[in-house]
């Protein structure tokens, strides 16, 4: 298993951003599902060891990110593309690729190379020598993947990145998902729920801090039917039927 | 997007030890191509020019003259500090601004090491355009034809500083990661620098030595670096002080627990402490100084090598059959010595205690910047020119020009105070109206006399003027024969000089 977690659980002063989650995941392209401030942010940046858990366990790719030397390994073989993407706007792609590869210790002679492939799989190889504050949203996003994909990641961990992406690139984006996917666990982070459907094997949905939901994306479709809940696909349906039945026994609970 | 042209790159998992500095240099190159600080060296040219270049043309052409202001003053370090300290901490907060936290801190290598890099390019950036500015305002002198030394050790000094300022700068923004910390750190560092300068004004000893903008010690010592060298004491206890700082500001950087490992964060402790301890030496070490004519002595730092007067081969010229030499440091001078001289030693020709030779000597030890004193058998005539604002010229924005004829009248009056009486101050009205008598009869009129004696005296003095009992008494003496005074001075010379001749007794 590349993801192991198990009662994860962050506080935010009295806030539970994420409540007691557990979840195992192995190669392939697991979605995170969820309605704004469930907590989806909150569990990436945990699993990308940039934020601490409060309690429970998690092993990442078969190591303990507690530990810090595993947590070196561990971050060595992990792409992240947080969903507020910052960057450096006097930075060209490729100098801002190329950073964040040696900054991941990447062999220096290997750098230019896995760049200049990063830079081309994401479609920014003709803007490569553009500096980032001349880039439009999307690119910067597809900027953004390229850093995270450049050290060829056994661990790859998306937050909403097709956030900004045009239909064409959102395909694309996609297509690169499915390859990235065979070889390495890729966590995608979203609320649009046709990426969801369109490459994830498993899929998770996440509301207020807690895993509601963990099968198979015609699982979750499967929930939609008949229930009468909102939705233009069947995905969406199954998300919403989820979701509602959720909170209705949270509200039998309290 | 295009997944399935390309095959991905999989790099080894773990970079070779021996690759990290590859890498090291790899972002530093990035770092260094990229930095802000490119866009502000304009404005700090414009600064260094207007207030460091321009102000040290106005001075003599002595290393020790031009560089004054600059680096002994220190205005150097003020014209870089701020902007540095400013700079450092735009880019110190830029991953807290940019947002770039959660991606910096998701790499391998550790913060602290990815910050060092992002701050030695800006340390980088910053030593570069100091050196380059100074060495085109030393370039400039050096084309000029100035004399003396230049002022190495002060200009290690400003190396430092704006490093330092730099580690300042940087600490600042990375603790304080917002749009405010550029300017609060420029603005911090632009009042230690004035309180630095205050404090110096009133501290000229103690631990306010080690203040980098104090403009006490050494380097204000006459004739520093053309008789003997710049003492390197007081510029060594700064560097330790400024690198102290530096250490310990880049040793905080590393102390938070998401700067690295706990070996890297000790690691950091050491070396915050070591800067502490540093800077705490040096202000110690700056206490023990000795301040004397030769310059700020502090024992534990003192080479004796330096005591030593560095070798020089005069430059001579006759003056009245008298021949004058001066250090070549002062060459360019020498023509309005003999000229000043000239007349004067020609009336005293042949009367005991008349120098046969006259010899510049360091300006320290006349026991003052411009005195004069005779000496030894047969009589030498000693003097410092030192490097003051009597020299003949421009001597910079706050003396102003000192005339070729003020200068002579000077030298004369200095003279004739060395020759008849007892020096700068305490002549008898006597020796006074004799010594007035000799300059007017060697061409500096008695009405010029009172000024040129207040510059004389290097400082304000009692208000003269040319009249009263003394001055009637000089123009009898003035007005005397060339033999019959020269026979009134042989045989009246020792009593005058001795102060037992009064006014009454004149003829």
């Amino acid at each position: 298993m590349n993801v192991e977690l198990a009662d994860l659980t962050r506080r935010f002063g009295r806030t539970r951003a994420v409540d007691a989650v557990s979840l195992r995941a192995g190669p392939g392209v697991f979605g995170l599902l969820g309605p704004n401030g469930a907590g989806k942010t909150s569990l990436l940046r945990m699993m990308a060891t940039v934020l601490t858990p409060t309690s429970g366990r998690m092993r990442l790719l078969g190591r303990d990110p507690g530990a810090f030397p595993q947590r070196r390994e561990i971050r060595r073989r992990l792409g992240y593309l947080p969903q507020n993407l910052g960057y450096y706007p006097g930075f060209t792609v490729f100098e801002f690729v190329e950073y964040f590869a040696l900054l991941k210790e990447m062999p220096p002679g290997q750098v230019s190379r896995a760049v200049a492939a990063a830079v081309e799989r994401v479609g920014l190889g003709d803007r490569a020598r553009a500096k980032l504050r001349t880039l439009s949203g999307g690119m910067l996003r597809r900027a953004g993947i390229a850093q995270a994909i450049v050290n060829d990641p056994e661990l790859l961990l998306l937050d909403e990145p097709t956030a900004g992406l045009d239909p064409e690139q959102r395909v694309a984006f996609r297509a690169l998902l499915r390859e990235v996917g065979q070889r390495a666990a890729v966590v995608v982070s979203t609320h649009l729920v046709e990426d969801v459907g369109a490459v994830c094997a498993e899929v998770a949905l996440m509301d207020a801090g807690r895993i509601v939901f963990h099968g198979t994306p015609a699982e979750l479709t499967a929930r939609g039917e008949d229930s009468g809940a909102a939705g233009d696909a069947p995905l969406e349906r199954g998300y919403s039927a989820v979701l509602s039945a959720s909170r209705t026994a949270a509200v039998a609970r309290s | 997007m295009t997944a399935a042209l390309d095959a991905p790159v999989r790099p080894a998992p773990v970079a070779p030890i021996r690759s990290a500095s590859l890498s090291f240099l790899r972002l530093l190159r990035i770092e260094l191509r990229r930095s802000p600080v490119v866009l502000i060296l304009p404005l700090i040219a414009a600064l260094f020019w207007y207030d460091s270049y321009r102000a040290s043309m106005t001075q003599q052409p002595l290393w020790m003259l031009r560089t004054f202001w600059n680096m002994g003053q220190a205005h150097t370090i003020i014209d870089f500090g701020p902007f540095v300290a400013g700079m450092a901490a735009w880019i110190g907060s830029r991953d807290g601004r940019r947002r770039t936290t959660d991606l910096v801190t998701a790499a391998v290598r550790p913060r602290w090491t990815v910050a060092l890099v992002s701050w030695a390019a800006t340390a980088i950036w910053a030593v570069a355009a100091y050196l380059a500015f100074v060495g085109v305002l030393f370039g400039v002198y050096a084309a000029e034809g100035v004399r003396g030394e230049p002022p190495w050790w002060w200009v290690a000094v400003g190396v430092t500083a704006v490093v330092a300022f730099s580690a300042a700068g940087f600490a600042v923004g990375t603790f304080f990661p917002s749009r405010f910390a550029a300017p609060l750190a420029a603005f911090g560092g632009f009042l230690a620098m004035v309180m630095s300068a205050q404090t110096g004004f009133k501290n000229p000893s103690g631990w306010a030595l080690i203040l980098p903008t104090n403009s006490q010690g050494n380097y204000e010592q006459q004739d520093t670096g053309i008789f003997y060298p710049y003492l390197p004491d007081l510029p060594i206890a700064r560097i330790l002080f400024l690198a102290g700082i530096l250490a310990a500001c880049l040793g905080l950087l590393g102390l938070p627990a998401r700067a690295g490992g706990r070996w890297l964060r000790r690691t950091a402790a050491l070396v915050t402490l070591a800067g502490v301890a540093t800077t705490a030496t040096a202000v110690v070490l700056v206490g023990t100084a000795q301040v004397d004519l030769r310059g700020v002595v502090i024992p534990a730092l003192h080479d004796a090598a330096n005591d030593r007067p560095i070798a020089y081969t005069p430059v001579c010229g006759p003056a009245a059959q008298t021949q004058v030499c001066l250090n070549p440091a002062y060459g360019r001078y020498l023509t309005d010595v003999t000229t000043a001289l000239a007349p004067a030693l020609a009336e005293v020709s042949g009367l005991p205690g008349a120098p046969q030779r006259v010899t510049q000597i360091a300006a320290t030890d006349t026991g003052g910047p411009a005195a004069m004193a005779i000496s030894g058998s047969p009589p030498v005539l000693l003097f410092g020119l030192g490097a003051e604002a009597s020299l003949p010229g421009s001597n910079g924005f706050q003396d102003g020009t000192t005339t070729t004829k003020d200068f002579e009248g000077i030298l004369r009056v200095q003279f004739a105070q060395a020759f008849l009486g007892a020096g700068t101050a305490g002549d008898t009205p006597a020796q006074q109206a004799v010594e007035a008598a000799l300059l007017q009869r060697a061409g500096t009129t008695l009405a010029d006399q009172p000024r040129l004696e207040e510059i004389a005296r290097l400082g304000p003095g009692p208000k003269l003027s040319a009249t009263g009992p003394v001055y009637d008494a000089a123009k009898r003496l003035a007005a005397m024969a060339g033999t019959a005074w020269h026979a009134w001075l042989a045989a009246n010379l020792t009593a005058l000089r001795s102060g037992a001749l009064t006014l009454e007794q004149l003829p």
